[in-house]
């Protein structure tokens, strides 16, 4: 059990940790005597370093990076006090409407408290996601947009590290009927579809966007005005901006 | 062009960046080097940045074991805390700073799979959930996020793939589900041995392929 040859043949169930509780023992306390052994383990694991990128990568929760570096440094998370006064506007809106369902009965109430804490969660991390791009946008870009009368604009906030943007046009009057505003990749490939981009003059809309999945160079962004039943992948319509990062 | 959104640029005349690898998506060998370096000099920035780059391929490793993403969360926790305290006593020479950081979070999460007793629960879970080896080189596309990497991450799905299925298995099992020798023989319903020796020829065979992109960059 306890042989030179045993601890060979165990050398790769070693380093992958595969061993009972006392076998890795066994092996610890041999590796400290071994030097061919502690030699064999460490060319082993060096070979075996990228092994774990077998795993699928997980997108960390908005926030969670923020929560990470806070930890490590020994501080409380910076992004939790800042959402502190948020969560508790969040928690009295909860109980006043809970309050109010409080009428109903208690099946529905607890079914629609449910649903309204779900929005709010959602809504919550959505803001949350939305300003740690708008804090951390290491590229900034804007572009004047004229619309007969109407002069309005589109900005692009890139966050360089989560590879996310916030966009945001304003100023522009909704589109006829028909048509559709709509977001479009500029990328080494050619023009990506984006999301279509509901406008109103009185109110800005701001986009939280991923680039588009594939092997794509993002280099840049444009606006243009096309027949919403268009299907085309590429741009047919009227260009109203175009952004290069 | 923002970096990191996409492939890196070649050198003029087509060569990799970096030696021996493909082309880099977000941290070159010198980057690395200077990242570790500013983090021995109490860069927060360099901390940020390293979060930034590296929890996602941490919390896939110890989600992958621990089935809890609050747990996998803790763990990546742990695994930056300790990075940033004794990332003096790391030694370059022996290593490279992503897997020491690989090396740890899947530790800790080993660490926790078993002081926790949690592999009876996942025993039964595998049971309850289907074969075990299907879970390894799934098919999904990379998101914005996991894309610095990614090609590391193919190329390791794409050395797993060469395995006889019955190899895959122990592999998945041993290395990606945190199972020990015994426990897989359980698992599979096959002797101590049988997994001994698939273990033993599937590391033969990973072995040099793996040791071919030792010295890529992510």
């Amino acid at each position: 059990m306890t042989s030179h040859e045993w601890f060979i043949e165990q050398r790769q169930a070693f380093v992958i940790r595969a061993l009972e509780r006392d076998e890795e023992q066994a092996f610890h306390e041999h590796l400290s005597g071994c030097a061919e052994c502690r030699e064999a383990t460490t060319a082993l694991e060096h070979d075996l370093a990228w092994l774990p990128l077998g795993a699928s990568p997980i997108a960390p929760r908005p926030g969670f990076n923020r929560s990470v570096v806070d930890a490590a440094l020994g501080r409380r998370s910076a992004e939790r006090r800042w959402f502190a006064p948020l969560a508790l506007a969040a928690s009295l809106l909860l109980a006043l409407g809970s309050l109010w369902w409080a009428r109903h009965t208690v099946s529905r109430e607890a079914e629609r408290f449910a649903i309204r804490q779900a929005e709010l969660g959602s809504a919550l991390a959505s803001v949350q996601d939305t300003l740690s791009i708008l804090r951390r946008a290491g590229t900034v870009r804007h572009a004047n947009i004229t619309m007969g009368e109407y002069q309005g604009g589109m900005v692009i906030l890139a966050d360089n590290q989560s590879h996310r943007w916030n966009v945001v046009v304003y100023g522009l009057p909704a589109p006829h009927d028909g048509q559709v505003c709509q977001f479009w990749f500029i990328t080494d490939r050619g023009m990506v579809k984006g999301l279509a981009v509901p406008t109103s003059v009185g109110a800005a809309t701001v986009l939280t966007l991923a680039m588009p999945p594939g092997n794509y160079q993002v280099k840049g962004a444009a606006l243009t005005m096309e027949a919403s039943a268009s299907a085309a992948p590429a741009p047919q319509g009227k260009e109203l901006a175009h952004l290069m990062l | 062009m923002p970096q990191g959104f996409g492939p890196a640029p070649t050198a003029p005349d087509g060569s990799p960046p970096e030696r021996g690898g493909p082309p880099g998506l977000g941290l070159s060998l010198a980057h690395e080097a200077s990242l570790q370096s500013r983090l021995i000099a109490r860069d927060e920035q360099a901390l940020v940045e390293l979060v930034g780059f590296a929890s996602p391929w941490l919390l896939g490793v110890a989600l992958g074991m621990l089935s809890d993403r609050d747990e996998a969360e803790e763990v990546v926790h742990e695994t930056f805390t300790i990075v940033w305290r004794r990332v003096d006593l790391f030694d370059q020479e022996s290593g490279r700073l992503l897997p020491w950081l690989l090396r740890i979070a899947r530790n800790r999460a080993i660490d926790r799979l078993r002081a926790r007793r949690r592999r009876t629960l996942k025993l039964r879970r595998l049971e309850a959930y289907g074969a075990p080896g299907e879970r390894v080189a799934p098919a999904i596309e990379p998101d914005e996020s996991a894309r610095p990497g990614w090609h590391v991450h193919d190329t390791v799905h794409q050395a797993l793939g060469t395995l006889p299925q019955e190899q895959h298995a122990v592999v998945d099992l041993a290395y990606f589900q945190g199972l020990t020798q015994s426990e897989i023989a359980e698992q599979l319903g096959i002797p101590l041995g049988t997994v001994k020796t698939r273990l033993r020829l599937a590391f033969d065979k990973l072995r040099p392929r793996l040791a071919g992109i030792r010295e890529w960059v992510l």
